[in-house]
């Protein structure tokens, strides 16, 4: 697993963008976070960005919308979903879009961690 | 005169029996003093058959005013029957001719198979009186003493006739006073009969009753308000405003104010105050309603009015009330499981930091050397988290609690954005493509905050349910503020859903009227009630394309609620 690898976060709880990045960076990771899924889309970051942690709800773009984006642009970046919502679809259907794992709010590091890990095919 | 030479003791005799007979009828007068037409007719007719020894005697008397005529007769010594009297009339006029005027004054003609000498005498001068006939088979009647007899007996009978009409009149007239008089009295005591009942209902009615006068002095005020406030009349017209001392303290001002405009109005009015009752020393509420009377003029006679017990209709409306707003928890309680999700997100997000900043903190400490700035920061994050999270749980249950309502100046603006963070990831998930416009220059309203979220979330909602079974368009949510020209904040919710039916736009707002299964449609009943109390109105509309709009206004500052903020 490459060190200074980019991980991307994008979420709209501005907490979550805030202390995320900072834990990442404790891993040993480069970290960048956004507000929003048209917003990392948009970002020159996108092409650098070998994970990217997901939030699924969100205004505008949900996260299944911007993994479906990335899908269609062939940009296949391995995702972490992350999310407060604890229904059957937090569970079921990050599965069925094939993501790497799927945390739910509040999560551990050690669980961040290993999701990643996962992501790098490291673990 | 041949008889008179020939027999001159024979004629002695005849005027001596001819003054006899004058003297008599002279005395006819007293003797017909006081008596009516028919009785001097009957008498006329016995002294004139028993001088003149005639075989018919007829006389007709004309009717006074109008009336017909009365017919009277005798033939030979024997009265004839009543019947008989119109045929003997009727013969006599067929011998004689249609009018009495133009009858001879004497004729002979054959009367039922006899030849008869007959005298027509007119009484009265043209005959307004009527007419006697008299009769005799003698073919010299009249002799010259019998004219004489006869015209004088007429002459007299018309005087009495006169006088007894003159007394008929003024009987009749009298008996028509008399009759005038009584009717009259009748009717005064009819209607005096009348007035006593209906002051008697005044009375009794099972209301307080009074009257006032135009200046609003209590005129007259019934038993029943007397019983209920133990006023007593004397004290009560002692001055216009005596009643107000069986007015509750706290509404004697609004009372006043209420009474005398209403009093200068000139107009029917009405107000609520509680009265005391004297029986327990309770105040209780009262509808008092006063009526103009005016006269054919408009100018006002009186008022009347009636104080109504409605104490314990207050006390049931207050009990709606309550339940309403038990209702409202109630509605709460249902939406606290399909909220159960949105607030494991509202407060799982902060936790999520925590629990980041934590683990970042306890890294950065660990690490060789540690990093205690950067520590610190996560440190001071996760502190903030925490209180954004605790603030969020306040307000979770302050919505989910039930509480009294209070009032504070709200921002409906960041009040709808609360409430769409609420929905926001329900609404994704059920596919709805949510648009706010809110409103920059939105002033401040007076209310209960949790209260008017809570109309904004049934709003919100409904039209998402409202849009649920959409498969040809996509569902799309219009959330708009703006302040109206009435100086009004209106919050409007548009969604392109299944629309209003015809008839459940006059109903939505009734408690249990709903469309929807699984609901209890107590929701839009709840808001309305919530919208009302804020002086506010709520209102449902098709629009022009698929979808309805559903919205709510409320004064910027209803004095009310602003005066106790």
């Amino acid at each position: 697993m490459d060190k200074r690898s980019l991980v991307s976060i994008v979420d709209d709880d501005e907490s979550v963008r805030e202390s995320l990045p900072d834990l990442l960076r404790e891993f040993g990771f480069e970290a960048r976070s956004f507000k929003s899924g048209e917003e990392f889309l948009a970002s020159s970051y996108l092409e650098r960005t070998k994970c990217l942690i997901l939030d699924i709800a969100m205004p505008g773009m949900t996260g299944f919308d911007v993994q479906r984006e990335l899908k269609t642009r062939n940009r296949p970046i391995p995702v972490v979903f992350i999310t407060a919502q604890r229904d059957e679809d937090a569970w079921s259907r990050p599965l069925k879009e094939k993501a790497v794992a799927c945390l739910l709010k509040p999560f551990s590091d050690t669980a961040l961690l290993h999701a990643i890990r996962t992501a790098f095919g490291t673990e | 005169m041949d008889e008179q030479d020939k027999h001159p003791g024979e004629e002695v005799k005849r005027l001596e029996r001819f003054i006899n007979d004058l003297v008599s009828l002279q005395a006819l007068p007293a003797l017909w003093s006081g008596g009516d037409p028919s009785q001097i007719a009957h008498i006329l007719m016995d002294v004139l058959h028993r001088l003149l020894r005639l075989d018919l005697i007829y006389v007709e008397l004309k009717g006074v005013s109008g009336e017909a005529p009365v017919e009277f007769a005798r033939v030979a010594q024997s009265p004839v029957m009543a019947s008989q009297v119109g045929e003997i009339g009727a013969e006599l006029h067929r011998l004689l001719g249609d009018d009495p005027q133009k009858w001879p004054s004497h004729a002979r003609r054959g009367f039922e198979d006899r030849d008869m000498s007959v005298v027509p005498l007119r009484l009265g001068l043209h005959g307004e009186i009527g007419t006697i006939v008299a009769g005799a088979e003698r073919a010299d009647f009249p002799e010259v003493t019998e004219g004489l007899l006869l015209r004088v007996a007429a002459n007299q009978a018309v005087l009495s006739l006169h006088e007894a009409r003159l007394l008929s009149e003024q009987k009749r007239l009298a008996n028509e006073l008399d009759r005038r008089i009584a009717q009259r009295t009748a009717e005064l005591a009819a209607a005096n009969e009348q007035l006593k009942l209906q002051v008697g209902l005044l009375q009794l009615i099972p209301v307080a009753a009074w009257t006032i006068q135009p200046d609003g002095t209590p005129d007259l005020i019934n038993q029943n308000w007397l019983e209920y406030t133990g006023q007593s009349v004397d004290y009560l017209l002692s001055e216009p405003e005596a009643w107000m001392a069986a007015v509750h303290p706290d509404d004697r001002e609004v009372a006043s104010t209420s009474f005398w405009n209403g009093v200068r109005s000139g107009r029917d009015f009405a107000m609520e105050t509680r009265f005391r009752r004297v029986q327990d020393g309770a105040y209780r509420w009262h509808l008092n309603r006063a009526v103009a009377l005016r006269d054919a003029d408009g100018k006002i006679v009186k008022f009347v009015g009636t104080s109504t017990d409605i104490d314990d209709l207050k006390q049931a409306q207050e009990a709606l009330r309550n339940t309403q707003a038990e209702m409202a928890t109630m509605a709460r309680a249902m939406t606290v499981g399909e909220l159960t999700a949105s607030i494991a997100h509202e407060v799982n997000q902060p936790l999520s930091g925590i629990i980041t900043n934590a683990s970042t903190c306890l890294r950065m400490l660990d690490a060789d050397p540690p990093n205690i700035e950067g520590a610190l920061e996560t440190a001071r994050r996760t502190i903030r988290d925490g209180n954004r999270a605790s603030e969020i749980i306040a307000r979770l249950r302050a919505l989910f609690s039930r509480r009294l309502a209070t009032t504070e100046p709200v921002d409906l603006n960041e009040a709808a954005k609360e409430v769409i963070a609420l929905l926001l990831s329900k609404l994704q998930r059920d596919g709805v493509i949510l648009v706010c416009e809110l409103a920059d220059d939105l002033p401040l309203v007076a209310g209960d905050r949790v209260q008017l979220q809570q109309v904004i979330m049934n709003m919100l909602q409904n039209a998402s349910d409202a849009m649920i079974d959409l498969k040809e368009r996509s569902r799309q949510l219009l959330i708009q503020t703006r302040r109206d020209e009435a100086d009004n904040v209106r919050l409007t919710v548009q969604d392109n859903g299944i629309g209003l039916g015809p008839q459940a736009a006059s109903k939505l707002f009734d408690a249990f009227y709903t469309t929807k299964n699984g609901g209890m449609g107590i929701g839009l009943s709840v808001s309305r009630w919530i919208v009302e109390n804020h002086q506010g109105r709520i209102w449902a509309q098709p629009n022009d394309g698929p979808g309805a709009t559903f919205s709510f206004s409320i004064p910027c500052r209803p004095a009310q609620l602003a005066s106790g903020g």
